[in-house]
């Protein structure tokens, strides 16, 4: 048994082996490929590690060569990863090295490991896809034993998820002993996980679970006067007093938040209210500049700081071993989510992760003490993973082509080797090849079109400005379109979206990275700022992020405590007053009915619904009920969402009894309505811009070298997007942006699934004198659903009739 | 078409994005950057872009041409994209063109022509034109200051919010000073926001008219 090789290790940290490892190490010996399912903090990298590691120390085949791949999502975590892995190292086998390579490696590292791998190799998706373009990658991996995927659960249902996977597929043609091992959180789909992950290596591999359960307590702060706490809102930051004495009580508290316009609200209160703090509070969030990123990230690791207010950006594994408590302000939004940013205190095995919820509107305080019922019950959200993203495919096949030239059947057979890609047709395989060879078309819509020549049946890439092009093009998938944020004197602050920068006029003012600052000008992607005056009162950065739907489990759970299930909680107590208003004025809503409310105010009917299925499905559904409501009485429609359920407003025309709401939630013509009513054609335009990057459509620029060839093919997105519908409009990557944007905009999975069900639900109608509690939020929020009108011509005029009018 | 009179000179501005003056010796048409071949420049550099653009623009170029009955025809500069676009079926395209335009063709040189070494025959590509006090030039930035000049380069389009979060981006006229700017002539070229600077004029398309926008909605 090899693994005695590893006891120095534990005896120099007096460690045991726990139960779960020494699983891993046997099932990776006997030649396994698996899935490693654990909490972070219980030395879950020592187990996926350690059984390589050790079959190597007993090869006696020469060591110093590249034999583990470690993927890592993140380039933050490549640093803490390598630390990680280099103890054992010290201890066990001090001769070979462990090496990150990156987005974030210094050119001089990057070139010695261009000329030799290390033995053990920490990158991440992008950078081994960029590998590949390198004929001599197959040689230099020669000896791989293992790849392994850390935090698989972030990579999974994501495009970077699938380029993962087709590299594998790459490595496991190259390599077909090698195994693979991926580390995932706790995934309500851990199997559909892991398939994803070894694609056809699924057949023989393993799950292995560390049974350890880590003590979770989930705890509210209870707002004092509960009448008085607002019904809606997002923002608020109401609790902050309370929120400061819990602070007071904590040694170093992570506090997340949902948005980065939130995280610089609250920054901004902890401040207002505990001025001395200033040198003691940090934030972290995607957009603050990587210098101020690491300050937060040290703070938290010595301990230095005693709060850092963060957004998903520090949901990952980074070990911050002084962290002591967590606290999550507003909507929990999911499971999973929750216990992930749970797991961010008590690192240490063994001890309990405590998260102290902080409610922004009343009905959160249900939120958090739903998620807890689910979260002992361990029913955790599953994540989807993504399907035949054809854009990506393309980018691959260029990739290969690069590196080694292919037989387009034996690439086919490697591809659907994939999970992403084991149904790919025969239509979709030629039009890939297509794409990236003579443009595929039988009517000639591509002269003088290649990319790709045929060599000897091989397709290769060997033009040396596509080359440079290509490799540009690489793991820019989700990078959107930035501007950097800097002050006169150089210094930058961070990057934010182009879109948001370009709603600031030079000389108004903006906070950011918690700093009040004056916008001077914005020039090539560089915006450049100085503090604003004292007195000048910031308008905070509202950033047009992704508002995230509440998760169909989180929903369900929602729904059964407001109906009085679970155990007495003091969530519950508290918004009794609120929900016996709900009651007494209407009725509780739960998800195996339809509540449907309908109200008449002096702007006219008001019909409010309450199917529990998260944001993103209400606006669909509140789109397509107007939409059809409106094909049959020509009123204008407003309508206006939240995770709880959707409203319509308008003149008249919605008193409308259960058969015709019936009518309206019809699956008929679903999908066709659905593209009419949500202005699909423009979405799916805007959605394109990413499909155009990854496919190679659009060009990266490097950064600072303006190269005046480059701009000859220079394009916009939305412009391709016009140029192929007029000229080649059966692209298949102009269906993959409507798909897309269907998923991304409406879940429309999730919509197709709620819709059947509703037809299945009882339908309770109730006619209210009063808003209730539940509709209010809705009646506030009324008038930001957007409406994207009909064709420019028709808006333009309306506009101008209405200036006529004003003028009068 | 709406008619306007300036410095003796009568003209009108046409729904396609082309001025039309109006000389005794018959109407002038100038339109400007076509940027013909510009998806076979990115073929070349190995993007796949279709084909169909350059057919389609020069066909809507002439019918133009025919409808207006313009004795001549003036390009305000890129014609052309880039070298690599000058395929030979661009060229052959072109000379089709120029044989059915039947009218003098005067092309101002714009700064994506110059990259051109040897133009297409029949092609002779000059500074500016004039026309009594008119200029004919490419880069507004080359107004002379003894002309009403009229410029292409910039590719003008406005935008007008129409709702909170929405706004419309229209292809247009810009009359800053004494030039006026056209809009893009080709279907694939894309366009430039204007900050509107006091006493800009916009005018665009409004379905089978060209209207000035009211200052308010800028």
């Amino acid at each position: 048994m090899p693994v005695s090789s590893l006891q120095p290790f534990f005896d120099s940290k007096g460690w045991e082996p726990f139960d779960f490892q020494k699983e891993t190490w046997a099932a990776y010996l006997k030649g396994k490929s698996g899935l490693l399912h654990a909490p972070t903090g219980l030395g879950k990298t020592l187990a996926v590690y350690l059984g390589p590691l050790a079959e190597a120390l007993e090869d006696p085949k020469p060591k110093n060569t590249c034999q583990i791949l470690w993927i890592t999502p993140l380039r933050a975590l490549a640093v803490d990863t390598l630390r990680a892995l280099r103890e054992p190292l010290t201890e066990l086998a001090p001769q070979l090295e462990a090496e990150a390579k990156t987005g974030d490696t210094s050119t001089s590292l990057r070139a010695k490991l261009r000329k030799k791998l290390p033995f053990t190799l920490v990158t991440t998706p992008e950078s081994l896809s960029l590998m590949l373009t390198h004929a001599d990658f197959a040689d230099q991996l020669a000896n791989l034993r293992c790849v392994i995927v850390d935090e698989w659960h972030e990579l999974l249902g994501t495009k970077r998820g699938v380029q993962t996977e087709l590299c594998l597929a790459r490595l496991r043609a190259w390599f077909p002993k090698m195994r693979v091992w991926g580390l995932s959180a706790t995934l309500g789909n851990l199997t559909e996980a892991r398939e994803t992950l070894l694609g056809s290596a699924f057949k023989k591999s393993v799950e292995v679970s560390a049974n350890l359960r880590k003590e979770i307590v989930i705890e509210t702060i209870i707002p004092q006067e509960i009448d008085r706490f607002p019904w809606s809102g997002h923002l608020g930051t109401r609790l902050a007093p309370q929120v400061v004495r819990e602070l007071e009580k904590a040694k170093t508290t992570l506090l997340f938040t949902n948005t980065r316009s939130q995280t610089e609200i609250w920054f901004q209160a902890l401040l207002a209210l505990k001025p001395d703090w200033h040198d003691q509070l940090a934030m972290h969030h995607g957009s603050l500049d990587r210098s101020e990123r690491e300050l937060a990230e040290n703070g938290l690791r010595t301990g230095s700081l005693r709060c850092v207010v963060a957004t998903s950006s520090l949901d990952l594994g980074v070990d911050f071993s002084p962290v002591d408590q967590v606290i999550q302000v507003g909507s929990p939004k999911g499971i999973a989510r929750l216990l992930q940013r749970a797991g961010r205190s008590g690192h240490q095995p063994g001890s309990t992760s405590r998260i102290l919820g902080v409610p922004t509107h009343a009905l959160e305080l249900v939120e958090f003490a739903a998620a807890r019922d689910a979260a002992l019950e361990r029913r955790i959200e599953a994540k989807p993973p993504l399907q035949k993203p054809l854009d990506l495919l393309v980018q691959h096949l260029i990739t290969c082509a690069i590196g080694v030239p292919f037989k387009p059947e034996e690439m086919r057979r490697e591809i659907q080797s994939s999970y992403a890609f084991r149904n790919l047709t025969d239509e979709e395989w030629d039009w890939s090849i297509g794409f990236i060879s003579n443009g595929g078309k039988a009517l000639a819509a591509y002269p003088r079109y290649h990319k790709a020549r045929v060599e000897d049946g091989r397709y290769v890439v060997d033009d040396k400005r596509f080359i440079t092009q290509h490799r540009m093009s690489i793991g820019t998938i989700a990078s959107e379109s930035t501007v950097s944020l800097k002050f006169a004197s150089g210094r930058t602050l961070g990057s934010v979206e182009e879109s948001f920068i370009a709603k600031i006029r030079p000389g108004n003012h903006l906070i950011f990275a918690g700093k009040f600052l004056t916008l001077v000008r914005i020039h090539q992607r560089v915006a450049t700022v100085k503090p604003a005056p004292k007195t000048g009162k910031g308008q905070i950065a509202i950033w047009g992020g992704a508002k995230m739907p509440l998760s169909t489990e989180l929903s369900h759970a929602l729904s059964r405590r407001l109906n009085g299930h679970g155990s007495p909680s003091p969530e519950i107590d508290a918004v009794k007053p609120i929900l016996d208003i709900q009651r007494k004025w209407s009725r509780l809503p739960d998800d195996d009915s339809l509540l449907v409310e309908h109200a008449r105010t002096r702007e006219g009917e008001h019909l409010y619904f309450f199917p529990f299925a998260g944001r993103l499905v209400h606006e669909g559904l509140a789109a397509l009920i107007a939409f059809r409501i409106s094909r049959q009485t020509g009123e204008a429609i407003q309508t206006s969402q939240n995770d709880y359920g959707f409203s319509l407003n308008a003149k008249r025309g919605l008193n409308l009894d259960e058969d015709s709401i019936r009518k309206n939630l019809s699956t008929d013509s679903l999908l066709e309505d659905l593209v009419d009513c949500m202005n699909t054609a423009e979405l799916s335009r805007r959605q394109f811009r990413e499909i155009a990057r990854v496919s190679g459509l659009i060009l990266q620029t490097p950064p600072g070298r303006p190269d005046r060839s480059q701009r000859e093919i220079q394009s916009s997105a939305s412009l391709l997007f016009e140029v192929l519908q007029r000229y080649d409009a059966d692209n298949l990557l102009l269906l993959q942006s409507e798909r897309e944007i269907l998923e991304k905009q409406l879940e429309f999975t999730r919509l197709n699934t709620v819709i059947h069900s509703l037809s299945q639900r009882p339908i309770f109608t109730v006619e209210t004198e009063n808003l209730s509690p539940m509709a209010f939020p809705l009646w506030a929020d009324r008038l930001q659903a957007i409406h994207l009108g009909p064709d420019a011509h028709t808006r333009l005029e309306s506009m101008l009739v209405q200036l006529e009018k004003a003028a009068g | 078409m709406n008619l306007f009179t300036l410095e003796k000179q009568t003209f009108s501005l046409s729904t396609e994005g082309a001025i039309l003056i109006h000389t005794p010796s018959g109407p002038v048409l100038v339109v400007a950057d076509l940027h013909l071949g510009k998806s076979a420049t990115f073929r070349a550099r190995g993007l796949p872009v279709p084909e169909g653009d350059t057919a389609r623009d020069l066909g809507r170029l002439l019918e133009l041409v025919k409808k207006t009955g313009a004795s001549r025809l003036v390009i305000a500069g890129d014609l052309f994209h880039a070298p690599a676009g000058i395929t030979p079926e661009l060229n052959w395209s072109l000379q089709t063109f120029i044989a059915d335009l039947q009218i003098p063709l005067t092309l101002v040189l714009g700064n994506h022509d110059a990259k051109i070494r040897n133009l297409p025959s029949g092609l002779v590509a000059q500074t500016h034109f004039d026309l009594e006090n008119f200029r004919v030039i490419h880069d507004p930035a080359e107004a002379s200051p003894d002309h009403f000049n009229i410029a292409g380069h910039w590719h003008p389009v406005v935008k007008i919010r129409d709702g909170k979060r929405t706004s419309l981006r229209l292809p247009c006229f810009l009359w800053r000073n004494r030039t006026l700017v056209l809009p893009s002539f080709g279907s694939f070229t894309g366009g430039a926001i204007i900050t509107p600077e006091p006493g800009d004029q916009f005018y665009v398309q409004l379905r089978d008219q060209v209207v000035k926008l009211p200052p308010e909605i800028v």
